[in-house]
């Protein structure tokens, strides 16, 4: 085999130009040593949106009738190294032109690397990533997972710290030598070539065995190929909504069954029931009809069906009545709702534990004002 | 003129209907407010409705591969042609009823086209349905001022020195894209004399695009509605802002919320407001350094936004309306 591949799984726009840069630079490095290499994105995610799970390639081959022979193939189906850019897509992702749950380590290659920017453990992040049949390696990049947008890049060398994590875990395919070299010719950019070798030097990874992980089936969907597609290509209508889950009183809106939009969601709405004054605010404003009216008059978050945009807490009147809690304190998608119901004194404790939690781990979600970036980058360099 | 149906106007957010006719499960950015302008017109014109869409971000977001969003019946038309497919849905309907194919019923037909499919490619044929006066139709443009779909590119509807990928800021040349937002709503009203309600909206105010939508569906004839969204991807902002930088577009002055009712103009809200003199303007520079397609703005570049929007407010002889200013001899 002497051609090697790596994906880059980001979240859309947000990450694009992070991703456009490690794929590219990959590129640029593997010229350094002899090789030939190609970089793209995924075709079907284009055009991206805000959030939703993308993919971008680089396939670095010896010759270039090898790195032909691999483009024949649509996508890579095998990759040597998965580099996850925001450890919430750990979850599994379910990207705009996919259906159903795809594991984040589903083309990592056996004996392979999953390369993941997060500041959680291997095994917190284990508990997320689907098991898998083959072993493969997980290695982590301690850092803040680094969003911003289409005109403004946030430049914290997130991109740089990919890469020498990806020598590091895979020499055969561009060598540190290579990508410091590269780097340096590229961007002019000391501090750059540093922050490479740095994240050489640190790379650590942890093998992971076989069935090792989260042990559900991620869901998934038939659908119906172009000869069993019906008529004038007509898509049957959604569901109507019925009273709040079927039952009398309040509301619950259809929801559609192949496209659920959770894997997109990097925070989530956390409410606080008690303090709830039953404005409609949320609820009117929500782009993905998330919310359930319940009997009593209160909206109870679809966690199924949310994307994590933050709209319902920036339009939310009362302080601290939804917060917006990074996603990788839940485990499901269970509603908050049915618990606070169940059980009212633990859920305020619950929710105020992790509402403090979050004031002092704040995921940014892209561009604020001008200069943001550069505060943020400072903020995260003194702490 | 066929009959309408019987929508009557909201009286408040607590009174708005609960049903749905656009769930979850469109594939659109988080924080899409065209997204929302989609929900909250369906909301108010209720499920004897069909919906017509040109291509653009709520055709391709929202019907990706045999699945939608969409309760009701949905059809997608291409990127010119909203106005043409709301008169022959408007037609086709009025003739089935008249042969007795079907019961007699008003249904409400909604065409809807981004700005791409409005103001730049559809204007053609959207003027050709507001002509024709025996329809009941309405058409709303969800203006985020690109074409947001194909990953932002300048449409007639985007504004000055906004970064597109059409306009990209460089470092020679710093405002790439010099034209001006085409003033939509008020050609559309000013050259269809046989229609009989004109409005702009914004689904910030979600109370105030309800009503607007139900207004234009009861009032009989084609009917126009022209809506800002702010665009989390185009404009680059955190998507938890598409609420607050509809509102500011508006508190600034640079969008103007009205509604024309046979040739009669109304103010609506913070417009009216600022009208009135009750509310002072915010400043632009609130509005633009929020967003990273301006980004790159100079306070001269600021101070050129600010000055049109004054000459917008003080000098036209209808404010955000007609933008002519009496001549010397009158």
């Amino acid at each position: 085999m002497a051609t090697r591949a790596v994906e880059v799984v980001y979240r859309g726009i947000f990450q694009r130009t992070l991703a456009r840069n490690i794929v590219r630079q990959i590129v640029f490095a593997a010229r350094k040593d002899g090789k030939i290499g190609t970089a793209f994105g995924r075709y079907s995610d284009s055009p991206e949106r805000n959030g939703i799970p993308a993919k971008q390639f680089a396939v670095v081959a010896d010759t270039a009738l090898e790195l032909e022979e691999s483009l024949a193939v649509y996508e890579a189906t095998m990759v040597d190294v998965t580099i996850n850019v925001d450890d919430t897509m750990c979850k599994g992702l379910e990207s705009w032109a996919w259906y159903g749950l795809q594991p984040i380590n589903e083309v990592t290659k056996p004996g392979g690397t999953l390369i993941v920017t997060s500041r959680q453990s291997a095994d917190a992040l284990l508990e997320d990533i689907h098991q898998k049949k083959d072993p493969y390696n997980l290695s982590i990049i301690p850092s803040t997972v680094s969003f911003s947008g289409l005109w403004v890049f946030k430049d914290d060398h997130t991109d740089m710290r990919a890469l020498g994590a990806m020598c590091k875990a895979c020499p055969e395919l561009v060598s540190i030598k290579a990508m410091l070299e590269s780097v340096q010719e590229q961007t002019g950019n000391e501090a750059k070539v540093a922050s490479v070798q740095r994240a050489f030097d640190r790379g650590t990874s942890r093998p992971v065995e076989p069935g090792e992980g989260n042990t559900e089936t991620p869901f998934s969907f038939d659908m119906p190929g172009w000869k069993t597609m019906e008529e004038g290509l007509v898509i049957r209508a959604q569901k109507e909504g019925t009273g709040f889950r079927g039952g009398e009183g309040g509301y619950t809106p259809g929801r559609s069954e192949t496209f659920k939009k959770w894997s997109t969601r990097s925070m989530r709405p956390v409410i606080n029931f008690d303090t709830c004054i039953k404005c409609t605010l949320c609820w009117l404003q929500c782009p993905d009809t998330v919310f359930d009216i319940t009997p009593d008059g209160l909206y109870d978050a679809n966690m199924e069906a949310c994307c994590g945009c933050g709209v319902c807490e920036a339009v939310c009147p009362v302080p601290d009545c939804i917060t917006m809690v990074g996603e990788p304190e839940f485990n499901d998608n269970s509603s908050q709702y049915d618990a606070w119901t169940a059980d009212k004194d633990g859920y305020n404790k619950w929710m105020t534990v992790l509402v403090e939690k979050q004031k002092s781990e704040t995921r940014t979600h892209g561009f604020h004002h001008v200069g943001g970036y550069a505060e943020e980058i400072a903020a995260s360099e003194e702490a | 003129m066929a009959t309408v149906q019987d929508l009557p106007q909201i009286t408040g957010v607590k009174n708005i209907p609960v049903e749905e006719f656009y769930n979850s499960g469109h594939r659109t950015c988080q924080g899409c407010e065209s997204a929302l302008v989609m929900r909250l017109m369906i909301k108010a014109a209720g499920q004897r409705t069909i919906v017509l869409g040109s291509t653009g971000c709520m055709y391709v977001a929202n019907t990706t591969y045999y699945s939608t969003p969409w309760v009701v019946p949905w059809m997608h038309t291409q990127l010119g042609s909203a106005g043409s497919a709301a008169t022959g849905t408007a037609a086709g309907l009025a003739s089935m009823m008249r042969k007795g194919k079907m019961t007699q019923e008003p249904i409400n037909v909604i065409a809807f086209c981004g700005d791409g499919g409005g103001v730049d490619m559809g204007l053609s044929a959207i003027s050709a349905a507001l002509q024709h006066d025996e329809y009941n139709l309405l058409i709303i443009c969800y203006d985020n001022e690109s074409y947001a779909n194909t990953d932002i590119q300048a449409s007639g509807s985007t504004p000055w020195g906004a970064n597109t990928t059409f306009s990209p800021t460089g470092k020679d040349i710093r405002i790439m894209n010099t034209k001006q937002k085409k003033n939509m709503a008020p050609m559309i009203a000013t050259g269809h004399p046989n229609m009989r309600f004109v409005a702009t909206a914004c689904a910030s105010y979600g109370l105030d695009f309800n009503n607007k939508v139900r207004r234009a569906l009861t009032i009989g004839g084609p009917t126009f509605i022209h809506c800002i969204d702010p665009c989390p991807k185009g404009w680059d902002y955190d998507p938890k802002y598409s609420h607050e930088l509809g509102m500011l577009a508006i508190e600034t002055g640079l969008w103007i919320q009205y509604e024309i009712t046979d040739g009669e103009l109304i103010l609506n809200g913070p417009s009216r407001a600022i009208a009135k003199g009750i509310r002072k303007r915010k400043p632009v520079e609130e509005y633009l350094m929020r967003q990273g397609r301006f980004a790159h703005f100079l306070p001269e570049d600021i101070k050129f936004f600010q000055d049109k929007v004054e000459e917008t407010w003080e000098k036209w002889w209808i404010p955000g309306l007609i933008p002519i200013t009496p001549g010397q001899d009158d």
